[in-house]
């Protein structure tokens, strides 16, 4: 195959996966800005790495490994210390287009989770993130986190009791304010 | 993960498949379980109702999870300055390609001009060193070590300027005999050279034989090793009386290599011609002039 053709085929594949690499630079940085430099950061890599793996091979976790050394990179460059900014939360997705009602509701739902996200630990809302948000695998994880997939698994079942804890707490409040 | 909740099989043995099975209901949910591990959770789920709530209860939570996805969504404006990176990359790629491409060909053009022109100098390089090979390592540390002596960076070890004396002194430090000709004295002639001594010097893990003359105050210097630690070669060969000299010009100097009986030499001044004159250090008899004379540059 002429090169140019797998050059424009991996910039397509690789385009695909911009939401999840936006995502997951938002859960990274928690600030939108530093997302979208993190991301730009991210294709400027993968373009330019020798090691492109092939399209029909694991490109996303591979994106995300990228990713996540960037930031890595960069947070040891900038001692600056964790930041902390809301995550955005006036996000309009397809479920604008439903039932009026029913948008309320998921979206109220949708925001208390996100809310409950926001609050896990770094390590365990990343972990939530890569598995629930973006499908990888655990052996993908294990890749992007550089970790066994032991300890991939043990993470992800504390990070997920600890969001069930917090949803709890929510919504036994919700109910007491209902009644 | 899932909670350890009573477990209402009844049974030991089910309670603990219970707790296995649970263990695993969010390797099941996340896809981690393949084959017979998954048929085990589908058909102890399809069996055990406490079980079967709890996965329940926890497929929900997940959903909850994942139907919040995506979480966000890159603006226009990064899709747009991502597009812009990526296509900026497709172009510099293909223009590197095509420079490369380009470069490569200028480059062997330019390889096999030079490689044409280049090549009769090699040629001759190579005929001229066939002609005039290469010093060998033994003439070079001879004329290094004549080179110290001449700035006064070699003294001596053995002072004198007894031929014998010398030959005792060495006796036991080198695994050679080193026997120094005395012809001034036998042959009661002009003293055209003078013994100044001599030292040991390091060659190839041992010790050569360093002998000093001096000839009309310019100095000349002998150097001796077995011929089982090197053979006399490279440079100008020439036969005399059944030897072979091998004859090189280093750093300004004139030396001269050769096998005799069992020892290898190196003799080094900066005599004219080729030195040959040294030679008269142990052969200055007239009857050692057919030795000298085919020494002497035609």
């Amino acid at each position: 195959m002429d090169a140019s053709v797998n050059n424009a085929a991996f910039s397509q594949a690789a385009l695909a996966h911009i939401d999840a690499l936006y995502g997951y630079a938002m859960t990274l940085t928690r600030n939108a800005t530093e997302a979208e430099d993190l991301v730009q950061e991210t294709y400027l890599r993968a373009t330019g790495a020798a090691n492109q793996p092939q399209l029909n091979g694991n490109l996303k976790a591979w994106l995300f490994v990228i990713m996540r050394n960037a930031w890595l990179n960069q947070v040891r460059h900038d001692q600056s210390g964790p930041r902390f900014v809301e995550l955005e939360l006036n996000e309009q997705t397809d479920d604008a287009r439903g039932n009026p009602h029913v948008v309320y509701l998921r979206k109220l739902e949708r925001e208390q989770v996100r809310a409950a996200i926001e609050k896990l630990p770094e390590a365990y809302r990343e972990i939530v993130v890569l598995r629930d948000f973006e499908d990888l695998s655990y052996q993908e994880i294990a890749m992007v986190l550089d970790c066994p997939a032991g300890t991939v698994m043990s993470r992800l079942g504390r990070a997920r009791a600890k969001l069930r804890e917090s949803l709890s707490t929510w919504q036994s409040k919700s109910r007491a304010r209902a009644v | 993960m899932a909670e350890q909740e009573p477990c209402a099989c009844g049974l030991i043995l089910r309670m603990k498949n219970c707790e296995d099975i649970r263990r695993r209901l969010n390797l099941y949910l996340d896809n981690e379980l393949l084959g017979e591990d998954r048929v085990a959770v589908e058909t102890h789920l399809r069996e055990c109702q406490s079980c079967a709530v709890i996965f329940e209860r926890e497929q929900s939570f997940i959903n909850a999870i994942r139907e919040c996805r995506p979480l966000h969504v890159a603006s226009p404006v990064l899709r747009a300055r991502v597009q812009e990176t990526l296509s900026g990359s497709e172009r510099e790629t293909t223009t590197a390609r095509k420079v490369s491409r380009s470069r490569l060909t200028w480059g062997l053009a330019i390889a096999a001009t030079l490689l044409l022109l280049l090549l009769p100098i090699v040629i001759w390089r190579t005929m001229s060193r066939s002609d005039k090979p290469t010093a060998s390592s033994f003439a070079l540390m001879a004329a290094d070590h004549h080179l110290r002596r001449t700035r006064g960076q070699l003294p001596l070890e053995v002072e004198t300027a007894a031929p014998q004396v010398i030959s005792d002194w060495f006796a036991n430090k080198v695994n050679f005999s080193v026997k120094l000709p005395n012809y001034q004295e036998s042959s009661g002639q002009e003293r055209l050279y003078e013994l100044e001594g001599a030292r040991l010097v390091g060659y190839k893990d041992d010790y050569a034989a360093y002998v000093a003359y001096l000839m009309k105050q310019r100095p000349i210097s002998l150097v001796i090793t077995s011929d089982s630690v090197v053979k006399p070669s490279g440079g100008e060969e020439i036969v005399a009386r059944g030897l072979k000299f091998h004859y090189n010009a280093i750093h300004g100097l004139k030396v001269l290599t050769w096998s005799d009986r069992g020892l290898t030499y190196a003799l080094v001044s900066d005599l004219e011609e080729r030195g040959q004159q040294s030679c008269i250090v142990c052969h200055q008899g007239t009857k050692d002039q057919d030795l000298i004379a085919p020494l002497k540059p035609r």
